[in-house]
């Protein structure tokens, strides 16, 4: 059968009523002429020799923007696509600057390993070709020790990542005396990844560089990129705190680019079940790729990338050695050379398809590949596009398809094309001064440099900080100094990345003698999954908690084979404790504000396998959890619920599947995962609160009366009972997403009504209000009514 | 609200009292504390009245030494004299007077300390505020020390808190000014990278950095540490030099101590750090002193084990000071002792094959093979010599022959199969040699 081109198979494709009908959107962009601009005169001739060599004659306008910028001392950060060179535009300022006065040093930062060693690539073979003195290396945790040295000493450029910043490189900068004196630019790349929790750190971080550059002199040039994001240049403000010039038009040439949006068929519509992602992947893929159609999957865990490489080997190695790399997975966890192998293998087009995860989301050179599938949406507009862009970069026609899952992400994408076509809806957004990162940066901080008395370190009153730390024992004030006096290395005790250091470990102890480590669980996921007498599981093997021994942080489990698994029963009680803004709605309260989040688990239910049967109760005793955090609330008065014609239970209900679509809503708008926002429903006075019983929602007062789970008391209680649901920030401290979700709350509802509505199930399922199970049968119902009342 | 409410109740610090804590018990609390403060300001100042140190005394009743002024300020200097005649350990101080530069500059493997003289190096020693490096630990106290003459002197620069270290550090300058090279024990890892990290913060160009370096630990571990447990110094006091310190601070309590003295302790928790610090800088002469003597095979070497010297010997050997390395071996091939004779007889068999002294080597193997039968290494070089040199492959056969028969499986399996190929290699030379006949 003779192979189709891209374009004949798109064509094939779209009259193809049975493909079609599951397509819920298909976009065509139209390719783009690129905007040319001349070199400007400055740049140096062998700099101009060597791109002139690679067949570079122009500059997109962009790059000449970029490098104009930079070189009047301006911040610059560029939003523009994958593969519109922005590498450019900092490799040529900087090699620029060290062709000129060869002391000069940059810094550049990368958020993946993977990601620093691609450019590491890049940027050693400009200066290979410049065939100049110019010394760039990776400095990581791989760095071999009697390597660090030279670095040290006498590289220029410097490619690192944050983390590596914050423990290895500031808390020595005496040993990287040359560099900060000499440091003349700072690169960040992929700013967007910096955001919520990490974002957060990474502000303090540079907080601490600048105040390490002030000490040697130094004032340093930012050039930061970006994927598109709704606020690119207020992020990079409230990141970098200072002026940046934004450039977020792109002057490069595009390929004309088919996306389509894809919804896999229903297969139960009761329970709202979808064809699973992976089947039209499989399919699609298997024929773009017999049809010599270069083509990369990306799928949202590793599990997948192995399970769907495993069905395209199948279908394409019968007869053939098993280890050709016609198509491949690529993962993190591969070892490097392996990688390498397959980067190289797609650019010589060795390796026609590859299925990755996001590891080959971000900037790796790995060619023009002709079609991207998504299996499931990445979690945000940004990585979408990103991910898309994998697919023709500068020529030709490509082709882009995001299969959605189930969830409420993936199925209001879809369902809602202009949300996702129309211009970028997700923010950014950090919290450097949540108190306890800052706290703990300020230790980092006092370890480099002794604080003044008057010293700014962001817009807290650092001075009280630092005198508690004293009162601690970890500083010494003395005349209007604040010391490091203490023996640790403050940078050890905090991770950029890890909300909670504190893991537990699971310790499988079914063979005597033989204990091993199976898992690791965070802090707070232990207290649900891994309490004592609970079912945990690894790769469908179950485990039975014998001990959760918190103290020691491990959970002791062995090996069982039941016919249920467990589900933890929470309660969760907010209390406001400062309201800071407040707007009316139609009759509800918004408001945003702190809040007293106390958690406790109580109790678990036992589910049968299959038949979902309740098989009985257990109890769970563990401590009480206690945190201080940013919510987003609002409020609903009872007399505007009694207008609708339900019971208060049913209300209940409803409000609950509101919290459950309003969550993941926000969730998406925030590029946050789901894991950074919790929910709850309570009133705000802290007294009333509601939570899962063993039957039925119930309505209950304050934690005391929470020990018994199967004690429905206090619903009569209910009539002082004004309603108001809390999503909150799941760190101490909160993390800076309350207040934008207080902003755009009429946007939240709008999306949920849209989400809610248009959801093809009849009762309600995880994609709208939740599992009809959690939620009970009337949920999506009295969601809707109860949006009808309040937008 | 303050922000360090705020903090406390992030960290739960707080109580978890919803109310309102109770004014009239706040206030309550802040008065004893204010009465607490007050308390303890008014000791101080009794304390710096009172001659008797009885409540809590003041660093100079404690430990005698002055404030000493520069353009940096002011910090606390302390000089304690050792007497020629004094003991450290086994030996007294002016033993170690006569080090012999030569010696010093072998041990340094540092060519340009055999100019210099013994009263121009300077010993070194810090006491820091922890061990993890980086920026944030600073020496607080700097111990030094120097011959002059038969006399040791030691001399401590104390920060009395952070605002003195740049007074210390400039004082530091001015005293390594005068010296042409430094002593010391893991300095070059600790003390010196420390050191130059504080001149830095401080903006102060570092006097050390460029100094020749005597680091005690690599040729400590070279000569003694085979026969210890471990090459810390404090090992080397007991096991070799027979220093018993008595109520000695151990060094991971220092730090926590100066921080309790910065925040108003007392001075006496300081005085047991000057002391290990004093000794510490006398134990470097002292070392100094007997691994010097090791290398010269001095009659006072009376302590050395024989091992010590044959491991001198490799060290010769290593930097190719041949003639320094057969003499000492030659001797050491006396001993009674079987293993050690083995040893320098294989190392001296070695270094006469490296100079061509090919009868001397024979002789020596010969001998060791009439010692011990099985001698592997012997009957290996006496093959490749009868081999390659003598040309007599029947005899090489043998020897490899007796070698390849050994019992006990001590042979390593690349060891076997050189053998292997050696045999064959022999074999078929033989074959040709018979052929061509």
């Amino acid at each position: 059968m003779a192979k189709l081109t891209l374009r004949e198979w798109l064509a094939r494709m779209e009259s193809n009523g049975r493909f079609m009908e599951n397509v819920r959107a298909v976009k065509r962009l139209p390719a783009a002429q690129g905007r040319f601009a001349d070199f400007p005169d400055w740049v140096h001739p062998r700099l101009r020799q060597v791109l002139d060599k690679r067949g570079i004659r122009k500059l997109y306008s962009h790059q000449v923007e970029a490098i104009d910028l930079v070189r009047q001392g301006r911040n610059v950060v560029l939003v523009t696509p994958t593969a519109s060179g922005k590498t450019l535009c900092y490799n040529l300022p900087v090699l620029q600057q060290i062709l000129v006065e060869p002391e000069t040093r940059a810094l550049y930062l990368f958020p993946t390993k993977a990601l620093a060693q691609d450019q590491m690539h890049e940027i050693h073979s400009l200066i290979g070709e410049l065939g100049a003195d110019i010394k760039t290396y990776t400095y990581d945790g791989d760095t071999p020790d009697d390597a660090r040295q030279a670095i040290r000493k006498q590289g220029h450029v410097v490619v690192t990542n944050p983390d590596m910043l914050h423990a290895g490189i500031l808390p020595h900068h005496t040993k990287w005396q040359k560099l900060f004196t000499n440091l003349k630019y700072v690169v960040i790349d992929e700013l967007h990844v910096y955001r919520g929790v990490f974002g957060s750190h990474l502000t303090n971080v540079m907080r601490r560089l600048m105040r390490v550059c002030q000490f040697y002199g130094a004032q340093p040039v930012f050039i930061c990129c970006s994927a598109t994001v709704a606020n690119p240049q207020e992020h990079a403000q409230r990141l970098l705190e200072r002026p940046m010039e934004l450039i977020a038009t792109s002057g490069a040439p595009a390929a004309a680019k088919t996306f389509m949006l894809f919804n896999p068929p229903i297969v139960n519509r009761e329970l709202g079940i979808r064809q699973s992602a992976l089947t039209p992947a499989r399919k699609l893929a298997t024929d773009l790729i017999a049809n010599a159609i270069q083509t990369i999957v990306f799928t949202t865990s590793r599990l997948n990338v192995e399970v769907l490489t495993k069905y395209l080997k199948d279908q394409f190695t019968r007869g053939k050695p098993l280890d050709t790399k016609f198509v491949t997975g690529y993962r993190g966890g591969y070892l490097p050379h392996l990688r390498r192998q397959i980067e190289a293998g797609l650019r010589n087009r060795n390796v026609m398809g590859v299925v990755s995860t996001n590891a080959l989301e971000l900037g790796i050179d790995i060619g023009d590949l002709e079609a991207c599938i998504m299996v499931g949406y990445p979690g945000s507009v940004a990585s979408t596009w990103q991910q898309a862009g994998r697919a023709g970069r500068r020529m030709g026609q490509s082709f882009a398809i995001l299969i959605a899952r189930s969830s409420p992400m993936d199925q209001f994408i879809v369902e809602h094309p202009d949300y996702f076509f129309s211009r970028s809806p997700e923010h950014c957004r950090v919290n450097p001064d949540n108190l306890l990162i800052l706290l703990h940066h300020l230790k980092s901080a006092a370890f480099e440099l002794p604080f003044e008395k008057g010293e700014h370190f962001g817009r807290e009153n650092i001075e009280e900080l630092l005198d508690y730390l004293a009162e601690k024992g970890v500083l010494h004030r003395v005349a209007d100094r604040w010391h490091w006096a203490a023996e640790s290395y403050p940078a050890d005790e905090i991770s950029l990345r890890s909300v909670n250091p504190e893991n537990v470990v699971v310790v499988d102890t079914s063979e005597t003698g033989q204990h091993k480590v199976i898992a690791e669980v965070d802090w707070d996921g232990a207290f649900t999954t891994v309490h004592t007498d609970a079912i945990y599981m690894v790769e469908s093997q179950q485990y039975h908690v014998d001990q959760l021994d918190l103290e020691r942080k491990k959970a002791y489990v062995r090996k069982v084979d039941v016919d249920y698994y467990t589900d933890a029963m929470t309660y969760t009680h907010v209390r406001v404790i400062d309201g800071f803004d407040q707007k009316k709605q139609r009759d509800t309260i918004v408001e945003h504000g702190e809040v007293q989040v106390v958690r406790k688990v109580v109790g678990y239910k036992k589910i049968k396998f299959y038949t979902l049967e309740n098989l009985g109760f257990g109890d769970v005793n563990l401590p009480e959890k206690d945190m201080h955090t940013t919510s987003y609330w609002f409020t609903i008065p009872k007399d505007l619920l009694t207008q609708l014609s339900y019971s208060q239970a049913e209300i209940i209900d409803g409000l609950a599947g509101l919290g459950y679509s309003l969550h993941h809503l926000a969730a998406m708008l925030l590029m946050a995962d789901l894991h950074d926002l919790d929910r709850a429903i309570g009133d705000k006075s802290g007294e009333w609160f509601v939570r899962h019983g063993p039957k039925a929602r119930i309505i209950t007062a304050s934690p005391a009366g929470a020990n018994d789970p199967s004690a429905g008391q206090t619903l009569t209680m209910v009539d002082a009972f004004d309603p108001t649901l809390f999503i909150f920030d799941a760190y101490p401290g909160g993390i800076g997403f309350s207040e934008l979700l207080y902003q755009e709350h009429a946007r939240l509802l709008s999306s949920a009504q849209q989400l809610i509505g248009h959801c093809s199930c009849t009762h309600g399922c995880p994609t709208c209000v939740g599992p009809t199970l959690e939620v009970g049968l009337s949920a999506k119902e009295v969601a809707l009514s109860i949006i009808a009342l309040i937008l | 609200m303050s922000v360090i409410k705020r903090l406390q109740r992030l960290t739960g610090e707080s109580t978890r009292q919803t109310e309102k804590p109770d004014r009239s018990e706040e206030i309550a609390a802040l008065r004893k504390r204010i009465d607490a403060v007050m308390a303890r300001r008014q000791e101080v100042r009794a304390s710096a009245l009172s001659q008797s140190g009885r409540l809590s005394p003041s660093l100079t009743d404690v430990i005698p030494g002055e404030v000493c002024a520069n353009s940096a300020g002011v910090c606390f200097i302390q000089e304690s004299p050792v007497d020629a005649s004094a003991w450290h350990g086994h030996r007294r101080i002016r033993d170690f007077a006569g080090v012999s530069m030569e010696a010093a500059s072998f041990l340094a493997n540092n060519a340009s300390l055999a100019g210099y003289r013994l009263e121009e190096g300077l010993f070194l020693d810090t006491e820091t505020t922890g061990l993890a490096g980086g920026t944030g630990t600073m020496a607080f106290l700097i111990g030094l020390g120097w011959f002059d003459r038969e006399r040791f002197i030691v001399r401590q620069i104390f920060a009395r808190d952070f605002t003195e270290e740049r007074a210390a550090l400039i004082h530091l300058a001015q005293i390594a000014g005068d010296r042409r090279f430094l002593v010391s024990f893991n300095g070059k890892t600790f003390d010196v990278g420390l050191l130059s990290t504080r001149y830095i913060m401080n903006r102060l160009p570092c006097p050390l950095t460029d100094l020749p370096h005597l680091d005690l630990l690599y040729p400590a571990r070279r000569l003694i540490a085979h026969r210890l447990e471990n090459c810390r110094l404090s090992t080397i006091e007991a096991q070799i030099l027979g220093l018993i310190r008595r109520n000695d601070v151990p060094g991971a309590d220092i730090p926590q101590r100066y921080f309790d003295w910065l925040r108003g302790g007392d001075a006496r928790l300081l005085q047991d750090v000057f002391t290990h610090n004093r000794l510490d800088i006398i134990s470097l002469a002292a070392l100094m002193g007997h691994l010097a003597a090791l290398t010269q095979c001095r009659q006072e070497t009376a302590h050395a084990d024989a091992h010590d010297l044959l491991a001198v010997a490799r060290l010769y050997a290593e930097r190719q000071r041949t003639g320094q390395a057969q003499h000492l071996l030659s001797s050491l091939v006396q001993s009674r002792e079987p293993a050690l004779r083995k040893a320098s007889r294989k190392m001296l068999s070695l270094l006469c094959k490296r100079t061509g002294h090919w009868h001397d080597a024979v002789d020596m193997w010969q001998e060791m093979i009439r010692d011990d039968p099985d001698d592997r290494f012997a009957l290996i070089e006496l093959a490749k010599w009868y081999e390659h040199r003598a040309q007599d492959h029947a005899t090489a056969l043998i020897l490899v022959g007796r070698v390849l028969r050994q019992e006990g499986g001590c042979i390593t399996a690349v060891e076997r199969e050189a053998l292997m190929h050696r045999r064959q290699r022999l074999q078929r030379r033989q074959a040709d040699k018979n052929s061509d006949k």
